[in-house]
């Protein structure tokens, strides 16, 4: 299968400043540490990591909105460090804010949605057609003539999600998209990811804090310090309980409840990931 | 609820007035603010009042909507009546009190200008009752198209008047939640005077500024992750397309020109 998204050795450091005691301090951080992954075209990809482990900044990276400082980053080929290929890595790889209110640029669905095709310089038919399918395919058609700032938070999240399907990209990044969400507009939200992967083919590649959507990814990468220090399947990753909570992070609730129960000697499998995987579990049981 | 505020002054109707093409409507009300300031006769002044009173009947805006707009600059109004009345020179004497003296000509003259000042007032009002703030922003846009060869940014200021206009309701959300935060922690914005009450807002603009730069800072980002870089090379959806009804304004626009000029010629 073809590569989507490939690092070699990527490293990224910034400078930063303070005060303490009257001095002004340098510090230099390095957020991304030597990070080797191969992400395959069409795949689902969770990325873990408590606040401030550099997972923000790796999506960044996908999206050239920031450079490796040593190391290399391809996007479907293209090196991020090649400026004459910025606006086609940008066009290749979208992306999806987690605040829907800073992401949305115009006062009405449908020219948001039309802002990146606009960008793009494609012409008006084309551009219509992209919008009545991107609104479509997030099921937010009755709202194109609608003023996003009436909208749920989930429904804008849509429209951002649109806004991205219309450049037609063979990769998004989300980055916490559900983060500001209720439970309704957040499974919303991953219904349509699901879908995207699914139907679309498009590469997803999700950063989240919830174990519950990071089950539903093919494949879990967790950053910890800048470093990918797990990467596996959902059951290969979670099923080491111990090591997960180690970095900062919970596993699904099922699995630390299969995990409990192991513990107090009774017989059932580890790799419990959901609600009706343990409800069979159980059932089973004597 | 504070998110109900209308922006800017929009009167929703469906009037021709209200479906001509924002760029006809900004035209129309530059020539008639122009042709405003050449007039000088009390003919052609009722004339133009004429034509500006069948433009509002055709508007179907109320007149009180319209009358809101001059209400808020009374002041300057009647500042510019007093001021004219008082010191333009004359021969024939009405009124003498010391210093001040009122003659004839200055009474003709404040006369004049202060129907030029709410003749205007209504134009532009007339105008943005019957536009929404997004169609004025697009006519604008295109209109200073032209200029761009001179190094007017006319799709950046188009891009920042509409994100402006999307933000508001945004910010006023945000206002509301601060204040009611503060709120909650025994802030008092009711209580005092004048002086007071200003600075009892500082807790309050101090956050919405930090968060407002804060949304800049990340709308930045999500417009770069969406392949803008300026105007140049961008396409639009929407079309803006002259219909019957801007051909005909634009007849009647030459035709009121023409006989403005002629009026003034003959008489």
């Amino acid at each position: 299968m073809e590569e989507m998204i490939k690092t070699k050795d990527l490293k990224y450091k910034y400078k930063t400043t303070y005060e303490e005691k009257g001095k002004t301090i340098t510090k230099e951080i390095t957020a991304l540490d030597d990070i080797n992954i191969s992400i395959k075209k069409g795949s689902f990809v969770a990325v873990l990591g408590h606040n401030g482990s550099g997972k923000s900044t790796l999506a960044k990276h996908i999206n050239a909105l920031v450079k490796p400082t040593s190391g290399t980053i391809w996007v479907k080929g293209m090196d991020s460090k090649d400026e004459s290929k910025l606006w086609d890595i940008r066009q290749t790889a979208g992306m999806v804010f987690q605040n829907p209110d800073n992401q949305i640029v115009a006062t009405i669905v449908e020219e948001d949605v039309a802002f990146g095709p606009e960008n793009l310089g494609i012409p008006r038919d084309e551009i219509i057609k992209r919008v009545d399918a991107a609104l479509k395919c997030v099921s937010m058609e009755k709202y194109r003539k609608n003023e996003p700032a009436r909208l749920s938070g989930g429904q804008k999240q849509r429209v951002a999600i649109a806004g991205v399907l219309a450049m037609k990209p063979d990769c998004i990044v989300f980055d916490e998209p559900t983060a500001m969400l209720d439970p309704e507009g957040r499974k919303d939200v991953m219904e349509t990811i699901k879908k995207l992967n699914k139907e679309e083919n498009i590469t997803c590649i999700l950063i989240t804090h919830y174990m519950n959507e990071a089950v539903q990814a093919d494949r879990v990468i967790i950053i910890d310090d800048g470093r990918i220090v797990m990467d596996g399947t959902p059951r290969e990753v979670f099923v080491q309980v111990d090591k997960v909570k180690g970095y900062g992070l919970d596993v699904p609730q099922a699995t630390e409840i299969a995990y409990e129960l192991r513990k107090k000697g009774i017989d059932i499998p580890a790799d419990i990931m959901t609600a009706e995987e343990m409800v069979g579990a159980i059932c089973r049981l004597k | 609820m504070i998110r109900d505020i209308t922006i800017g002054q929009y009167y929703r109707a469906d009037s021709c007035i209200h479906k001509l093409d924002p760029r006809t409507k900004l035209i129309a009300t530059m020539v008639y603010v122009v042709v405003l300031f050449i007039i000088n006769d009390i003919y052609t002044y009722a004339f133009s009042i004429a034509v500006l009173a069948a433009a509002i009947i055709l508007s179907k805006v109320p007149l009180k909507f319209i009358m809101r707009g001059i209400k808020s600059i009374l002041f300057i109004i009647i500042l510019t009546g007093i001021l004219n009345l008082f010191t333009t020179r004359g021969t024939h004497i009405l009124w003498q009190f010391g210093i001040l003296k009122m003659t004839l000509e200055g009474a003709v003259m404040a006369a004049k200008m202060v129907v030029r000042l709410i003749i205007l007032i209504i134009c532009s009002s007339l105008l943005t009752l019957t536009t929404t703030p997004i169609e004025l922003t697009d006519g604008i846009e295109y209109l200073l198209k032209p200029f761009r060869r001179f190094g007017v940014p006319a799709g950046e200021i188009a891009m920042m008047m509409s994100i402006a206009l999307r933000f508001i309701p945004t910010l006023l959300d945000e206002t509301d939640k601060i204040i009611k935060a503060q709120q909650a922690r025994c802030a008092d914005f009711d209580t005092g005077g004048l002086k007071e009450k200003a600075k009892s807002l500082i807790p309050v603009l101090v956050p919405l500024f930090i968060s407002a730069f804060r949304r800049a800072d990340e709308l930045a980002t999500a417009m770069e992750a969406r392949c803008y870089r300026g105007g140049d090379g961008r396409t639009r959806m929407k079309n803006m397309e002259f219909g019957k009804n801007d051909y005909r304004c634009m007849i009647v626009l030459v035709l009121f020109v023409a006989i403005t000029i002629i009026m003034m010629l003959v008489l």
